[in-house]
């Protein structure tokens, strides 16, 4: 019976996802030709293409580098708010859950444009910047990395406060105080009591960042600018600009590769190291 | 079954019979059936003023439904050539770029024109067909420029490489191809070269050109101030004039590439005939006019006189006529891929 009821969600994940990604295998083998979009063939030219190019390596090593550095972004800023959470009893938990999670019902491409009225040239940061007296012509702060790091760090908060806070709550506090008998001091209690029990939340929030920070596209568009390439917008631009299927395939399985071996090697890592 | 249950047998079939009665009073044309045809077209204005000056008023008349199918170019384009060994397609008539149709065309996915069935035919200017395309509107690349802050005005491509004008060039990141063509055209290179203007776009990075993600953000930078020269098809210019962008157009020395919507026939269109009645349509003097009027595109018919005041701000006098250049959609169709990869790992780098 319980085989059963998997059955339809099985179903539609093989039909939804996994024969699409068959299917794209496929096309990634075929070639390109102008024109005719994609000649059936059987060869690995576009992986070659894309790991011989140092262009195409650049792209990939700057899109782990932004994921890496907003998720430790999201990590750092977002397990104090999660511990806040967590443990405050005040009658106002429930509006602040909803407060931080209230920017998700407004899509990534609004709220990239949000950033952009913020960052422009005569946006509102360099007017707050240059009224105050501490710039004289205003800084370049669209079409940056750290603008999309920014960005994407500010969408991907609430994910990380969300998993660490649930995970948080189920720490009995009675642990913690039990250490503080013990002598130990906070940032002790810290280090060898909650986040060693937090651990499979950091993991399941951490990757969860990582696994959107690889794959964002709204953000890195608006915010980065035509001359700063990720690898989502650099897949689109292959199948949607140039009509290269075989060679925007390849980019996607290299893209999907890449971000479950990393997700898979620290899940395993960090397992081995934290378990109990 | 008790009488206060009023669910009885009779009801059951009445209801029905309403249902069914309401079903039919929903249908069009109640006596005469409505024609139905798909056009694969850019959303937007355009497709918002083809209902207006084309569907609306000629084609409704005759019955005929106008349904859009909305996306980009390369989308549609890449539709047509998967759907090519179905029987039937999805879409009946497709408005491209004619680079876009002489791709479609090399690929052996269009239908070819019979000119006959078409009316308003004969009053096509001559660069305006092939037999695989009807133009319907038409514009040419200038320099668009403001006039407060670049002065004197500019009268060739080889003014944006001006360093009097460094930091104030701007360049669109889809319009890679109009680029080329335009450093090409100074570089020693020509509508079958682009080779050269890769050295000449070069020398642009030490210029300070700011680089804007589409046309929509270079308006945006026109009006602000932060750039005071482009490059743009002059129905564009003229829509951005009327946004309240101040910018005046120039038409560069060297020649006015043009820019041709093209509309074409798949193969495997289900509805032909209404397709060819929607060439007709597109092609009568009054839908030309609205166009111009409310799109800044020239029209591509002899007949179609649009008003003095419009003319001058769409159109290209004489001698600006004298100097229009037709690309070679071949060269572009094969050279597209190695081009925007150099513009992407090179120009962008």
């Amino acid at each position: 019976m319980a085989g059963a009821l998997v059955g339809p969600a099985t179903l539609a994940v093989v039909l939804g996802l996994l024969v699409p990604l068959a299917i794209l295998f496929r096309y990634s083998l075929n070639r390109f030709v102008p024109g005719r979009l994609m000649v059936d063939a059987l060869t690995v030219e576009n992986y070659v293409k894309f790991f011989t190019d140092p262009y195409y390596m650049a792209v990939l090593v700057r899109t782990l580098r932004v994921s890496a550095v907003c998720m430790v972004l999201c990590l750092v800023m977002g397990f104090p708010l999660a511990y806040a959470l967590a443990r405050t009893r005040s009658r106002w938990k429930s509006a602040v859950v909803m407060l931080v999670v209230l920017p998700l019902f407004v899509g990534n491409a609004v709220r990239a444009a949000g950033w952009m009225v913020m960052f422009g040239s005569r946006g509102l940061l360099n007017t707050l910047l240059g009224v105050v007296g501490l710039i004289d012509h205003p800084l370049q702060l669209m079409y940056t990395e750290a603008a999309v790091i920014v960005g994407i760090t500010a969408v991907n908060l609430p994910f990380m406060v969300l998993t660490l806070e649930s995970v948080v709550e189920g720490i009995d506090p009675a642990i913690e105080e039990a250490a503080a008998s013990l002598g130990a001091r906070p940032p002790q209690v810290f280090r060898r009591v909650i986040l060693p029990l937090a651990m499979p939340g950091v993991l399941a929030g951490t990757i969860l960042v990582f696994i959107l920070g690889m794959n964002a596209y709204a953000t890195p568009i608006l915010l980065g600018g035509p001359r700063f390439q990720m690898m989502g917008p650099l897949v689109y631009g292959q199948f949607a600009g140039l009509n290269n299927w075989p060679f925007g395939a390849a980019l996607s399985f290299v893209l999907m590769a890449a971000t479950l071996s990393l997700s898979a090697v620290s899940n395993l890592l960090i397992q081995r190291r934290y378990r109990r | 079954m008790n009488s206060s249950n009023r669910f009885t047998r009779r009801r059951f079939v009445k209801g029905l019979a309403i249902g069914v009665g309401l079903a039919t009073l929903g249908r069009p044309g109640r006596g005469t059936a409505a024609e139905k045809m798909v056009l694969g077209t850019w959303g937007g204005d355009y497709s918002k003023l083809l209902t207006q000056n084309v569907e609306t008023p000629i084609l409704t008349p005759k019955g005929i439904e106008v349904v859009h199918d909305i996306a980009g170019d390369p989308q549609r384009r890449a539709k047509l050539v998967a759907e090519q060994r179905l029987p039937r397609g999805t879409t009946d008539l497709q408005a491209l770029s004619a680079a876009g149709s002489r791709e479609m065309f090399n690929a052996g996915v269009l239908e070819t024109i019979d000119y006959s069935k078409i009316a308003n035919a004969p009053n096509l200017l001559a660069q305006m067909k092939t037999p695989y395309s009807v133009g319907h509107i038409y514009s040419g690349q200038v320099i668009l420029y403001n006039p407060a802050t670049i002065s004197p005005a500019p009268t060739s491509y080889n003014d944006l490489w001006d360093p009097k004008h460094a930091g104030k060039v701007g360049v669109i990141d889809i319009q890679y191809v109009g680029m080329l063509e335009a450093a090409a055209l100074v570089s020693g290179g020509n509508m079958e070269n682009f080779e050269p203007g890769k050295a000449k776009l070069m020398e642009l990075r030490k210029l300070n050109f700011k680089m804007f993600p589409t046309n929509e953000a270079m308006a945006q930078a026109l009006k602000t101030g932060e750039v005071g020269m482009c490059v743009m098809w002059k129905a564009r210019g003229v829509m951005w004039q009327n946004a309240g962008v101040p910018v005046q157009a120039v038409a560069p020395k060297e020649g006015v590439v043009l820019y041709v919507s093209d509309f074409v026939i798949p193969k495997n269109a289900p509805n032909k005939a209404a397709a060819y009645a929607y060439l007709d349509a597109m092609l009568a003097p009054s839908a030309q006019i609205g166009f111009a009027e409310t799109m800044g595109y020239n029209p591509t018919v002899s007949n179609a006189k649009v008003p003095d005041a419009v003319a001058k701000r769409i159109g290209f006098t004489k001698e600006e006529q004298a100097r229009l250049l037709s690309p070679n959609y071949d060269y572009i169709a094969k050279n597209d891929s190695q081009l925007k990869e150099w513009w992407d790992k090179i120009f962008k780098a």
